[in-house]
């Protein structure tokens, strides 16, 4: 068995009676760029901030290469970070902010100077070395501040949140960026985020956090087709839950009765937790059909939203729960639908999944 | 805006005037001072009679002149550095420091800002001859830095305070030692509040009187004390001389400051 590159183990944070982070369980590859996606206070920050070493965990262990961490303070880890808020040292220009951590190290001077213009190649920001931080745009400057966290080469590079105060079209510039310096310096990445949509673009793999433990890891297309909470269903894709009756279970499938209508072989998930049975339906693996059919849910239409290529059709089931449908755009189905219509929604078992 | 001065009409010059003469209410002290400090009369009449330098040529040669403003230059100096890093050492502890009654803690060390002077001058005075410090230098350090420490508080922490710390940790992620990130990223960043902690701390001690007349002895006497002393004892024009001469370097100093910080701002 090989020893993972960055492996955590069983960490706790408590802040008083605060507990930010439960149980945290991780293991990382070299190169890996690895996604904490999770709701705010689900204690990605807190992880975060225990790898960098400005707190220590209640308990637990982190190991680089097997070795522990945590007996080494923050600035002999040579962790790179880049920040949520913009950090570049305001009083030095941007070639200084890069050249800091490498003149902490008492480099000789030409190998710094070989490295600023490395760096700022890498981030694309030649020309810039004799900016002052406050000259320069939030994007260039998290820019700089991803140039200075590489310039001493870091094992791991944590970022927290570094785009969340940027507009949209800005974000989805640095993205692109930060995946081609990723590809380009294959540094392993821990990267905070609670937009799914970036962790989706950027990540090779996902960790979902929630309250505090990570529901579950694996890749995008892992995560959306085999959610293994209510959690991570809803926090990965759109998705509407079901109340359902379980008639009968077995090999992790399972038949159950909603509105009358039964459906078996659905994949289904045991939480351990008492909420009673649901059934996960995703409005893009929805078909709609005018007529009543075998095997269907019945439905009103309560609003139909127009989304460019797509048609939203939200409707409520007869017991009165919401479920959306989402069908492209001039889908026969929909062609003169309107609210209050009656319609009937089918699925296959395959893409529906029963938590119990 | 709700007060236009452009639209204020005949208001506009009713507003003016009583700016001039509250500028003047306030200048006039200072102009008069200055003038006299010129003047040939002994008595120090005005509208002076004729104009002279006389006075400055005397205070210039009187060692005792020099050595008070000696003294008050070396008082304020050592109290300026103390001042400004006992301050910095405060203020990391106000600001960052997770403790009880921080508030109060804070309040507390601001109240010598409030407290009547005469009221601090007396009871550093009996403390002080309790100890054999009055009339030495230490005393007089010890009184003024007293003063001035809540100034440098107040302007370092206010300063720290708008300093974001995450600026700091990633110094330390860069590589840096906590003491080593704190001088070489942080002490830049509020370099401001700490120029203001010092022009304060030194101009409390400069031109301080009340405390330093119960600090002072026969042979060590500050500058403004000895302006006071020798207004007492006769009403020669060198008084207004020493007087300009301070005032002098107040300004002096207020418009280095107000340039520096310009600068260290942006
Ligand atoms: N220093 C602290 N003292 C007390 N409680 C804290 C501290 N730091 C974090 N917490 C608490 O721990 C929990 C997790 O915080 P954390 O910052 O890790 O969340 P997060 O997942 O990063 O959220 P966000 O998306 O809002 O940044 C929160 O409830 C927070 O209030
Ligand atoms: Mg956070």
């Amino acid at each position: 068995m090989t020893t993972p590159f960055l492996k955590i183990e069983g960490i706790r944070k408590e802040y008083g009676p605060v507990v930010a982070v439960q149980d945290v369980n991780l293991e990382v590859e070299r190169g890996e760029f690895l996604t904490f996606l999770g709701p705010s206070g689900s204690g990605k920050s807190t992880t975060l901030y225990i790898l960098a070493g400005f707190d220590n965990p209640t308990r637990g262990d982190i190991k680089l290469n097997g070795k522990t961490l945590l007996a080494t303070p923050s600035q002999k880890r040579n962790i790179g970070m880049v920040f949520q808020r913009y950090t570049l040292f305001p009083h030095l220009s941007v070639g200084d902010n890069i050249a800091f951590p490498l003149k902490v190290r008492r480099l000789p001077k030409h190998q710094i100077d070989a490295k600023v213009k490395e760096m700022l190649r890498l981030v694309r920001l030649e020309g810039f070395e004799d900016r002052k931080p406050a000259q320069m745009s939030g994007g260039q400057q998290q820019r700089v501040a991803l140039a200075r966290a590489l310039a001493y080469d870091p094992p791991v590079l944590l970022m927290d949140e570094p785009l969340s105060a940027l507009d949209k079209k800005l974000r989805e510039e640095i993205q692109h960026e930060i995946r081609r310096i990723h590809q380009q310096t294959e540094v392993t990445i821990l990267y905070v985020t609670h937009d799914q949509e970036e962790a989706l673009r950027l990540s090779d793999r996902i960790a979902v956090f929630s309250k505090g433990v990570i529901d579950q890891i694996g890749t995008g297309p892992e995560l959306y087709a085999n959610p293994a909470t209510r959690f991570v269903a809803q926090f990965i894709g759109d998705s509407d839950f079901l109340p359902c009756q379980m008639l009968h279970s077995a090999n992790g499938r399972a038949t159950v009765s909603v509105g009358g209508a039964v459906f078996s072989d659905v994949p289904l998930h045991e939480t351990g937790k008492s909420e009673g049975a649901a059934l996960m339906l995703r409005p893009e693996r929805l078909s709609l059909t005018r007529e009543p059919l075998q095997q269907r849910l019945a439905a009103t239409v309560s609003d139909i939203t127009f989304l460019g290529n797509n048609v939203h059709v939200a409707t409520s089931t007869l017991s009165g729960d919401p479920l959306s449908v989402r069908l492209p755009f001039g889908h026969p189905a929909i062609s003169g639908l309107s609210r209050g219509d009656s319609v009937w929604l089918g699925f296959e078992a395959a893409s529906a999944h029963v938590f119990n | 805006m709700l007060l236009n001065f452009e639209r204020l009409g005949w208001l506009k010059y009713v507003l003016l005037g009583i700016t001039l003469l509250t500028a003047l209410f306030l200048l006039l002290p200072i102009i008069f001072i200055a003038a006299l400090s010129f003047g040939s009369s002994q008595w120090l009449i005005f509208p002076p009679p004729g104009w002279t330098l006389k006075w400055y040529s005397d205070l210039l040669a009187d060692p005792r002149w020099l050595s008070s403003a000696w003294t008050s230059f070396r008082i304020a100096a050592i109290v300026t550095v103390l001042s400004v890093l006992l301050g910095l050492v405060t203020s990391f502890g106000l600001v960052r420091g997770r403790f009880l009654f921080r508030k109060t803690l804070r309040a507390l060390f601001l109240t010598p800002m409030i407290l009547p002077v005469v009221v601090l001058a007396v009871a550093l005075y009996a403390f002080f001859l309790k100890i054999g410090l009055n009339g030495t230098m230490t005393g007089f350090v010890i009184s003024h830095l007293v003063l001035a420490l809540p100034f440098s508080i107040l302007s370092i922490s206010n300063a720290l305070e708008r300093f974001d710390k995450s600026i700091e940790d990633a110094a330390v992620l860069c590589g840096a030692s906590p003491l080593e990130a704190k001088i070489r990223v942080t002490l830049p960043a509020i370099s401001h509040g700490i120029f203001s902690a010092a022009i304060f701390s030194f101009l409390t001690s400069w031109d301080e009187v009340v405390v330093a007349i119960f600090m002072s002895s026969p042979t060590l006497q500050t500058l403004p004390v000895k302006v006071w002393a020798t207004l007492r004892q006769d009403l020669t024009p060198v008084v207004a001389a020493a007087s300009t001469l301070l005032i002098l370097l107040t300004v002096i100093l207020m418009a280095l400051f107000a340039l520096v910080r310009k600068g260290l701002k942006s």
